[in-house]
């Protein structure tokens, strides 16, 4: 309209990366030669750590082990044995993350807990490279300086800030990039993923509830909500499936039941009353119904993503309009 | 009954296409356990092309389902099934045989020739630390304390006598736990700690490296002015010598590394940051992986040759000829493709 349009549409906004919007919730996609893209969620770094944890504590039995045998079997000196303990752990260490990670393909014993997988940026097979690059540089990421964390207090001032200043640029690398890859996987092109678990519940839509013949929708009945709810409403009822064991739980599981009932029907104008032994073949009748209604709507090319889809097509109208 | 059956499921298009195709993701589910589980080669010939099939049809499901399913549930699970199914079939775990061959015989060899200028810097910054400790020391014996440190349990200071450090170089003790002791403290004395942050810690922009390699490098000129002042310089080269050049030549050869990491991210030329990095440590980390090698011969040598071998010439005979050994490797090996 006027001469400052234009303008402000080519300025790029800056952001700056704490700005933006979060986006590992957004999967990583790695497109195979089938062309189906396949989704991944990059793992966290609190997942992470506490696999990490893991991975500690059970390379620190075996240094305890070690160290027992060695003050049992050979009457080592306290001394001795600290300094021949350390050592043990610093050659364990990397050892034993850059084993178990070739032969299990990205998982050490933390990570299959924690169900997480090391994978290769470019989707191929994780190579040796990239797990030995990786697992050396967590010396310098995370145990190095975690061991010079612990003898912080008898640094100086100005050692103090050093150490503190690398763990910050440490720490900053991962959080600063999409896939969360610290320095080490930067360097062997790796990030973490979960492993999805592959569980396929029962489909609600295909055995037809025994009330289907009574409860029956009418188009315009279905045109109130979209998939947001539809799914919510299955999310709900795979959840009805197992009943809670506690009186409690399963009286407030009727009321939360008999509440939705109430609010679809009074949103879609069904007339008849519902009887309380009736709402769950109520709601699975109408989750039936309405998924088929959306469904055919989208293989008509329009999505409803949530029940304000209607206002949404009004909005779009008017914007379109002269 | 039957019949409004058929209606209620005819009308539901993705609750049939899952009927019509369940059979085949379940036994697709199998599979990629049994790969996940036992590996890939415990596959029969018949299951190897069912999980081909199978993980095509299960790919091809997906994308049907993107399109037509709003059930939640079955969008879940063949995202996480075809996922599985994908690292099973496209991200195998390498074959891992003949690694440290070739690792010894090309890789290695061939990495420290291409990183030979960033080894060089390496030397070059010890050496630099080297003069300048050895020139302060002369200058002023103060700096002695001021560079090395003062360790409460070691003699070797200023005030030492000719023949406690002659004493110190000439020492023999043959208690095997002593041994040990001394190697496991070599292992984790300055030098391989040294060594770990030197590669490390370059890739944190060169500077700590450098700071890191000078620094060891003026201890060591101070030491060793602190020995010529007493006449004895040679007898320390000697002790030096028999473990220092294998280990020393690994601490450079770590920095190296490092600088090499520095350097991708301080100057990655056309590539991007990311890359520079990716490409260049490549040869890095086998440079560090040598160094760490070469740290394990050296506290093999201090541990237990130093004590065991006392004569001057025999020590620089045996540590010379060991670096040289190490630049026989160097040199030797194929190029690669």
């Amino acid at each position: 309209m006027t001469a400052r349009a234009p303008e402000t549409g080519v300025r790029k906004k800056r952001t700056w990366p704490w700005r933006r919007k979060p986006r590992s919730s957004k999967p990583e996609e790695i497109v195979p030669p089938e062309g189906v893209p396949v989704r991944f969620t990059v793992a966290g770094l609190g997942v992470r750590t506490a696999a990490q944890i893991i991975d500690i504590l059970l390379t620190l039995v075996f240094v305890a082990a070690f160290m027992a045998i060695l003050a049992l079997g050979f009457e080592a000196p306290g001394s001795l044995l600290v300094s021949l303990g350390a050592l043990f752990w610093l050659g364990i260490r990397a050892p034993y993350y850059i084993i178990t990670e070739l032969l299990w393909n990205g998982e050490t014993l933390g990570k299959r807990m924690m169900k997480i997988r090391v994978v290769s940026a470019d989707g191929r097979s994780l190579t040796p490279h990239g797990v030995i690059v990786r697992n050396l540089m967590k010396e310098a990421e995370v145990f190095a300086p975690g061991i010079t964390l612990l003898v912080l207090q008898d640094m100086s001032g100005f050692w103090q800030i050093v150490v503190l200043l690398w763990i910050a640029s440490a720490m900053a690398v991962p959080l600063l990039n999409r896939r969360r890859q610290r320095l080490g996987d930067l360097m062997g092109g790796t990030y973490v993923v979960h492993l999805p678990e592959a569980v396929l519940l029962p489909d609600l839509a295909a055995s037809p509830a025994p009330t289907a013949e009574r409860h029956v929708f009418q188009p315009h009945q279905l045109n109130h909500y979209g998939a947001f709810e539809l799914q919510t409403l299955e999310a709900f009822l795979h959840n009805a499936d197992t009943p809670p064991t506690e009186p409690v739980a399963s009286i407030r599981q009727r009321e939360t039941r008999a509440a939705i009932v109430d609010n679809i029907r009074k949103k879609i104008d069904y007339p008849d009353a519902v009887p309380p032994h009736e709402h769950d073949a109520f709601l699975r009748a109408f989750y039936v119904a309405q998924r088929a209604h959306l469904e055919q709507r989208q293989l008509f090319g329009e999505r409803r993503i949530d029940k304000h889809h209607a206002a949404g097509a009004d909005r779009q109208v008017a914007e379109d309009g002269p | 009954m039957s019949e409004t059956h058929e209606a209620t499921t005819a009308g539901v298009r993705s609750a049939r296409f899952r009927a019509e195709r369940e059979a085949g993701w379940k036994v697709l589910e199998q599979l990629v356990e049994q790969v996940e589980k036992h590996g890939i080669r415990s596959l029969g010939f018949r299951q190897a092309s069912d999980l081909a099939t199978h993980y095509r049809q299960a790919a091809n499901s997906l994308s049907v389902a993107r399109e037509i399913s709003l059930d939640r549930s079955l969008l879940a699970y063949l995202e996480a099934l075809t996922a599985r199914a994908y690292l099973a079939v496209y991200a195998p775990p390498e074959n891992l045989g003949g690694l440290g061959r070739r690792f010894l015989t090309v890789g290695a060899p061939a990495a420290v020739r291409s990183s030979a200028g960033w080894i060089l810097l390496g030397f070059l910054a010890m050496a630099l630390g080297g003069v300048t400790g050895y020139a302060l020391f002369f200058e002023n014996v103060a700096w002695f304390d001021v560079i090395v440190g003062q360790a409460s349990d070691d003699i070797r200071g200023p005030s030492a006598t000719r023949e406690e450090l002659l004493s110190i170089i000439y020492s023999e003790d043959v208690n095997v736990i002593d041994q040990l002791g001394a190697f496991a403290s070599f292992l984790f004395s300055n030098n391989v700690r040294v060594a770990i942050f030197a590669f490390a810690l370059g890739a944190f922009l060169c500077l700590p490296t450098f700071l890191l390699v000078f620094y060891n490098g003026m201890m060591l000129g101070a030491f060793m002015a602190l020995h010529v002042d007493r006449g004895i310089g040679l007898d320390l080269f000697g002790w030096l010598s028999i473990h220092g050049v294998t280990e020393l030549s690994a601490i450079c050869l770590s920095a190296g590394a490092g600088f090499r990491l520095g350097g991708a991210i301080l100057f990655p030329g056309r590539r991007t940051r990311r890359d520079a990095l990716y490409e260049e440590s490549r040869d890095a980390v086998k440079v560090a992986l040598v160094a760490a090698l070469m740290l394990v011969a050296a506290a093999l040598l201090e541990g237990f040759g130093r004590q065991l071998i006392t004569s001057l010439e025999a020590r620089v005979i045996i540590g010379w000829s060991v670096g040289a050994l190490w630049i026989v490797w160097f040199a030797s090996g194929r190029r690669r493709r």
